[in-house]
């Protein structure tokens, strides 16, 4: 192609504008992130907020002394329930909606791609009185029970998803040699769709690791809070502890930079596929 | 009594799908129902167990008609959902059709450009905004040490508190946590451009623009409209990005729909004229649903469960 075999000083001004302009993009990307992981290696005056030099580890002891690790087992607790739940349900529920037809089954479907988009903010006011009436503000299990609800949708999507790709073929030849659907769903299609398995978990811990909204509403006792609500105890009214606040967020991002990895890819055809057919 | 294959297949299919149906029911539909309910009383969190009295539209009639509605709204639709999700489009966009390029693609830039995206992608965003809020803080803050280091600024900015600043540093926050998603995801749609459509607009004699404005940018169209309305109807219904920045403030300035209703009811703890606003703004995300629906969301079913 023409424009591709340009010669001369153009193409030299052209290519390292783009290279200028991706450095620019990367260092927005990374500064926020990075300025947050060097603080919370510095020595940084709660009262002046100023750096006073020099590496240390004082933020994480201070932190994880001062009970931040109770807001991390909390979240570790709430979370892996909640994902190993709704993985579960939604397991046989994708199997249900991919092999079977029967009357209203366009309707579960379409509501669980709804509640995808569901604005959670507005389900925030009659759960609470709900849980206030049921005992469960406070309650680990009432959170857990809201982040099942809250990540089911898309776990459900996914993985309805990853079953197109598994031939019916194969369920079918068990059921003919007389397996039950049960044996079928766990001990033939459950090991081939372990990746998309993998993938439904890791979307949901991360969606559930990271929610604050229903945990600010449902949980006020400081032994029952999870991460998100954990740092926010960092800002007082007059001034913020920044050490320990960033060194809390370097612990609660860690988890989720290791899982978003594999993940990216799996979720970026998931979100778009009905767009690119 | 033996059941017909039949009967057996549906009585399976309802094992299978009843838990789900729980969860719809339980945690979608009936407080969703009861919701409408509550925005028709002036129930308040100090008499949750009496319950309040109906009160029919008043609540409605009040949110709509009070003076702080407009700016509350204007907020949430220009601000928080309109500027940030324009600029996201068109960042992602933009660094989308950078690391296509032909130069960064021969750099080997693709991996190492995810990796970046991963950074603010998969950052939570309660960190982002406290790692957004470090670099903007006023006296030790790196953004404003930067600033007046370079002579760019004489004081100090007080970037999150000050009237002239704090929506686009929201916004900024915003972008930031969010634009990866959109970079990733035309990226991988760009990658599927088919060669022969640029090799025609070759022949055709298409400049580089006109290549982008008629070849690239129609095949990518799907994909950003359905980013565009996923997009609006999250940000629309976003709680932490303000309320963790701002706290809806300085007063109420940065108010947004999602604050008024967490404000209304857990601080004024006027539950059920929070309710009234919860309705009020299903009913404006119920109009992107559906538009969701007639252009992306019936044709993805019918792949999936068709």
């Amino acid at each position: 192609m023409q424009t591709f075999h340009k010669k001369g000083a153009a193409k030299y001004i052209e290519n390292g504008s783009m290279l200028a302009l991706f450095a620019l993009f990367a260092v927005f990307l990374l500064a926020p992130a990075w300025f947050v992981f060097k603080g919370s290696f510095e020595n940084i005056s709660v009262s002046l907020g100023a750096a006073s030099g020099g590496w240390t580890l004082n933020n994480y002891i201070r932190v994880l002394s001062d009970g931040y690790w109770i807001y991390v087992i909390n979240s570790l607790f709430v979370c892996i329930t909640a994902t190993l739940l709704a993985c579960t349900i939604s397991l046989f529920a994708a199997y249900g909606l991919s092999r079977f037809r029967f009357p209203g089954r366009m309707l579960v479907f379409g509501s669980i791609m709804g509640g995808q988009f569901f604005p959670w903010i507005i389900l925030v006011n009659p759960i609470f009185i709900l849980f206030a009436r049921a005992g469960l503000i406070n309650s680990q299990v009432g959170l857990i029970l809201c982040y099942t609800a809250f990540i089911t949708p898309f776990t459900i999507y996914l993985l309805v998803g990853y079953l197109t790709t598994i031939p019916r073929s194969l369920d079918e030849a068990a059921i003919v040699d007389g397996a039950s659907r049960f044996f079928v769903v766990t001990r033939i299609v459950l090991p081939i769709m372990w990746p998309g398995m993998v993938a439904a978990a890791t979307f949901g811990f991360l969606q559930s690791w990271s929610e604050y909204l229903l945990a600010l509403a449902l949980i006020t006792k400081d032994d029952k809070k999870t991460i998100p609500l954990g740092l926010y105890q960092y800002f007082g009214d007059v001034q913020v502890d920044w050490g320990a606040v960033m060194a809390g967020s370097v612990v609660a991002t860690v988890p989720t930079l290791l899982l978003f990895l594999p993940l990216q890819r799996m979720l970026v055809s998931g979100l778009t596929s009905g767009a690119t057919k | 009594m033996k059941l017909s294959p039949l009967m057996r297949d549906r009585m399976t299919v309802f094992a299978m799908l009843f838990p789900t149906f729980l969860v719809l029911v339980g945690f979608y539909l009936y407080p969703t129902l009861y919701n409408l309910e509550l925005s028709f009383t002036d129930i308040t969190l100090l008499k949750l167990r009496q319950g309040g009295d109906w009160v029919g539209l008043a609540n409605y009639w009040e949110f709509l008609t009070s003076s702080s509605s407009f700016h509350i709204a204007f907020n949430t639709i220009f601000w928080l959902t309109a500027v940030s999700v324009t600029i996201r489009m068109i960042l992602g966009l933009g660094f989308a059709l950078l690391l296509n390029s032909n130069v960064l693609r021969n750099m080997r830039m693709t991996t190492i450009a995810r990796l970046i995206l991963l950074v603010p992608w998969a950052t939570p965003p309660v960190v982002a905004v406290i790692a957004w809020r470090w670099l903007f803080e006023p006296t030790n803050g790196p953004l404003n040490r930067w600033l007046l280091n370079f002579g760019l600024i004489d004081d100090p900015i007080a970037f999150t508190a000050d009237l002239a600043t704090v929506w686009p540093s929201i916004v900024t926050i915003v972008v930031w946590n969010t634009t990866p998603l959109i970079g990733v995801s035309l990226l991988a749609s760009l990658q599927t451009v088919p060669g022969e459509l640029y090799e025609a607009g070759e022949i055709d004699g298409a400049n580089r623009f006109q290549m982008f404005r008629f070849v690239t940018l129609p095949y990518l169209m799907p994909t950003i409209s359905v980013l565009t309305l996923m997009s609006v109807i999250w940000t629309f219904n976003n709680f932490v990005y303000v309320w963790l920045t701002t706290g809806a403030g300085p007063g109420t300035y940065t108010n947004v729909l999602a604050t008024e209703v967490y404000l209304k009811a857990f601080v004024d703890l006027r539950i059920g004229y929070s309710a009234a606003i919860g309705v009020t703004m299903a009913i404006v995300m119920g109009v992107f649903g559906a538009l969701y629906f007639r252009f992306f969301g019936l044709s993805d079913m019918q792949d999936k469960v068709g």
